[in-house]
């Protein structure tokens, strides 16, 4: 392999880790929180796409890139507690509740494709990014629109990060993560910060289904591979702290990189099932993990 | 018209035995056949500590759990705080209304530092102010609780057993609990660390906070009870001045197995 296209597949990697990271988030986030995996993530993705590409693009409302990320985040969010609030809250306290809100959120994910469906029909569509041309650092080489998914990604992650760690909602988000009966004890409002975890997860699933409609053509059933993705990134990375699928999200990239190189696409997914298995065997809490759950 | 106003208010506070501080009942949960608690009454005055004793499984944590609705809630009865029922409101508007407790496990936010532990309880309850004064806040419970200032920056999951109960009292202190709940704060301590919640206990009660207080530990239990009271299997079968109720051989029976 010579060094150029090293490079190149390697930039190729890092930039779906980034776009894997912003997948992944809302999943683990969800997960630590709730203690449920939330199946509609991937429908949720979709409709992020849909909901932008309606906003933004010309031969709809045109009213622009900017816009329809924005809108799209705040609407998603919006439909991330009302979703949260029908087919998960219900079953909240019950035993069986992992089981339930896996039927219960594959309910709603398929009741949201074929909303999208009806709406919007199987057409596919795309998404035009505002940048055009290309950026290069050395040998490091990616488009301005892929560029502008980093920069956007990084600093919404890095608000993430310091909306968690440094303000009174991110830390009781995380204290509720960490402990729900110590956190009522407390005096949190779990059922808030449930609906707001949720909400929050939502809003990321829709950013990133923004960048996925941008780079791929958009039909409704889309939403099957980034939700694999992130389940293979959340189930590599553990959840012990809230970056841990950040690391695993570029690993993955890299990966699935290198894969798509040496093996060719077809047999990339096949790869990264395995490694997951393998984890999945000698380390069950994730590579970044300890076992207990927390954020 | 403002003397006579002045005067209902002493004698309220005279009266304060009439209408008791806190009131429990008929309290009762059971999970299938099992009573935990059944039909528990009690009246406790205002800066009382009561002390709870009682076997293994006699109701204890479960009496707390359903005062606290944390985590399940009574199947009957009533909690009576200053004649208010205080189970009508959420289980966090509990926490809120100066009911606090801390739990017989160490539970805290394992990696939240010990003192953003503390930090969350301020933040959350009614008297949250300014960042600053929120520190401040979870400062001053973590000194009142005795916890040490070079381990403010520690992950709560990372301190010994100690520690970590202190942080728990801390968390429960910063509500500015006016009934604080403690399950066995003393149970997995050395007897200096246990020495150290006595003086801590002593110094809540002078604070004039009410305490009730579950405990395997008798010493510290009779040491700091003004009452106290013997749960047996849900019920509850004495309760008075330690010295009287540890003499008393139903209390025996219960501990030491039935004499045939
Ligand atoms: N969630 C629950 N589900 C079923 N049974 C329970 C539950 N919680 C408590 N119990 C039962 O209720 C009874 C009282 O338990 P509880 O924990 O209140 O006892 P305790 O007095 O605190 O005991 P210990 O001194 O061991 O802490 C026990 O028989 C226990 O098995
Ligand atoms: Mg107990």
């Amino acid at each position: 392999m010579e060094l150029s296209a090293f490079i190149a597949v390697l930039t190729g990697g890092l930039v779906l880790g980034v776009l894997y990271s912003l997948m992944a988030f809302g999943l683990a986030l969800v997960w630590t929180t709730l203690g449920i995996f939330n199946f509609a993530h991937g429908a949720f993705i979709v409709l992020g796409a849909y909901i932008a590409w309606q906003i933004g693009n010309p031969d709809a409302f045109g009213l622009g890139f900017l816009v329809s990320a924005v809108v799209t985040v705040i609407a998603m969010f919006v439909i991330g507690v009302i979703f949260q609030f029908l087919l998960v809250k219900p079953f909240e306290r019950k035993p069986n509740i992992v089981l339930l809100t896996v039927i219960t959120t594959l309910a709603g994910a398929t009741v949201l494709i074929n909303l999208i469906n009806v709406m919007w029909g199987p057409r596919s569509k795309q998404i035009v990014l505002p940048a055009s041309g290309d950026l290069s650092l050395g040998l490091f080489r990616i488009t301005a629109n892929e560029g502008l998914m980093v920069l956007i990604v990084t600093l919404t992650l890095a608000t993430l990060g310091w909306f968690l760690l440094k303000t009174p909602l991110g830390r009781s988000m995380r204290a509720v993560a960490q402990n729900r009966e110590a956190a009522q004890l407390m005096g949190l409002n779990v059922p808030l910060l449930y609906a707001a975890t949720f909400g929050l997860a939502a809003a990321l699933a829709g950013l990133a289904g923004v960048f996925i409609g941008s780079i791929r053509f958009m039909t409704p059933n889309m939403g099957d591979d980034p939700l694999q993705k992130a389940l293979v990134v959340v189930i590599l990375g553990g959840v012990a702290r809230f970056t841990s699928p950040i690391y695993a999200a570029f690993l993955v990239g890299i990966i699935e990189a290198f894969s798509t190189y040496a093996v060719g696409l077809y047999w990339t997914p096949a790869v990264l099932f395995v490694l997951m298995i393998a984890v999945l065997v000698v380390k069950p809490e994730g590579l970044f993990g300890r076992r207990e759950r927390s954020v | 018209m403002c003397l006579q106003s002045r005067m209902t208010f002493n004698h309220f506070h005279r009266n304060d035995a009439l209408a008791a501080f806190l009131e429990i009942k008929g309290l009762g949960k059971s999970f299938g056949g099992i009573h935990a608690v059944r039909q528990l009454d009690l009246s406790i005055d205002r800066g009382e500590i009561l002390g709870i004793a009682g076997p293994n499984g006699s109701g204890k944590s479960t009496f707390f759990n359903i005062m606290t609705k944390v985590p399940f809630a009574a199947d009957r009865g009533e909690v009576l705080l200053e004649g208010k029922n205080i189970l009508t409101r959420k289980a966090h508007d509990i926490a809120r209304s100066g009911v606090a407790r801390t739990f017989q496990r160490e539970s805290v936010f394992p990696s939240l530092s010990a003192v953003d532990n503390v930090l969350t309880t301020v933040e959350n309850s009614s008297a949250g102010g300014t960042h600053r004064d929120n520190v401040a806040a979870a400062i001053l419970a973590l000194d009142q609780a005795g916890f040490p200032a070079t381990l403010h920056n520690t992950p709560a999951g990372a301190l010994p057993v100690f520690l970590r109960k202190l942080v728990m009292i801390a968390a429960a202190l910063a509500l500015k609990p006016r009934v604080l709940l403690l399950d066995e704060p003393a149970s997995s301590l050395t007897p200096h660390e246990i020495a150290r919640i006595q003086a801590l206990i002593l110094k809540l009660k002078e604070a004039d906070m009410t305490i009730l207080l579950i405990e395997h530990v008798l010493p510290l239990l009779t040491a700091v009870s003004d009452r106290l009271a013997v749960l047996d299997q849900g019920e509850l079968i004495a309760i008075g001045t330690p010295e009287a109720v540890i003499a008393e051989p139903r209390v025996v029976e219960a501990y030491l197995g039935k004499k045939q």
